[in-house]
């Protein structure tokens, strides 16, 4: 993996590593992932999944600014050629220590600073189970538009769930995308 | 036009729509003191951007007018509308106010 530390105001997105395996590991396991792909079934399984991550991925923790790690979000997928990529990965572990604060959107601007900025993507596109509403509600409100639908494209827990396809161009990124996250950072702070 | 419990209706329901999402100890309590963005809330961006959706279609679907809570005047705002449940319904009066 190829990738240095990201550093925004609320958090910083730090690569991740095989030390993360038992910590993602148990995240992975939580109800809250129930929307990601079956993860690995054992912690050295793990280890070896991020060991085995190519270079071309760029897989980070969420970090928030005190060091605490409380997330994960990854751009994979990477096609220089036609210069597109996709943002995945996405889990906020430690619901708790996020309240109140812009974690998952200033993560979510982090990583697509690095590919619309630093790589020179022109589109981040991939998939949200159907049946994910808040995320779908989410990236739609920032700018993700629906260019699809793949039925039964998803197995979770033995039931077979739609998925929808949502893609991002850079130019709708820095007109709709970029002042709402900075709209929702900007809330975050406080006022007196 | 909109009075101030109704638009509090409105927050209230969006905050609802959360709970619906969430585990039982995990439930948001809801009420005019509940903070919503910033030090000591209760939502985290996900959440956050659940009730301004809801919240924004719910008052276009009332008000017949489309009303954006994201704009410049909402981040110039000496006290942050999303800051808890009074001040958001502060703050869509006086835009509803304001347009009509």
């Amino acid at each position: 993996m190829s990738s240095n530390i990201l550093r925004g105001e609320f958090v910083n997105l730090r690569p991740l590593q095989v030390d993360d395996a038992e910590m993602t590991f148990y995240w992975r396991k939580d109800d809250r992932a129930k929307f990601l792909n079956q993860g690995a079934a054992s912690i050295d399984q793990q280890s070896k999944w991020i060991s085995a991550r190519p270079e071309s991925e760029h897989n980070f923790i969420i970090e928030l600014k005190s060091g605490l790690s409380v997330g994960m979000l990854s751009l994979i997928s990477i096609d220089h050629a036609n210069r597109h990529g996709e943002p995945g990965r996405f889990l906020i572990g430690n619901e708790d220590a996020v309240k109140g604060l812009p974690v998952a959107v200033e993560a979510l601007k982090l990583l697509y600073e690095l590919a619309f900025d630093q790589l020179e993507l022109v589109r981040v596109c991939g998939i949200v189970a159907a049946n994910n509403d808040l995320m779908i509600k989410w990236q739609k409100y920032m700018g993700m538009k629906e260019e699809g639908r793949f039925r039964n494209h998803l197995n979770q827990n033995g039931t077979f769930h739609d998925a929808i396809f949502l893609g991002l161009l850079v130019e709708e990124y820095r007109r709709i995308t970029l002042p709402r996250m900075n709209f929702l950072i900007t809330a975050a702070r406080t006022k007196s | 036009m909109l009075n101030k419990d109704a638009i509090q209706s409105i927050i209230f329901r969006a905050l609802e729509s959360i709970n619906d999402e969430r585990k039982l100890e995990d439930q948001i309590l809801i009420s005019a003191e509940t903070s919503l963005f910033g030090a000591d809330a209760v939502l985290d961006s996900l959440s956050l951007v659940s009730v301004i959706v809801d919240v924004e279609s719910a008052l276009s679907d009332a008000s017949g007018r489309e009303i954006s809570l994201t704009d410049d005047r909402a981040m110039s705002q000496s006290v942050s509308p999303f800051s808890d449940v009074s001040t958001l319904t502060k703050y869509i009066s006086l835009l509803i106010a304001e347009s009509a």
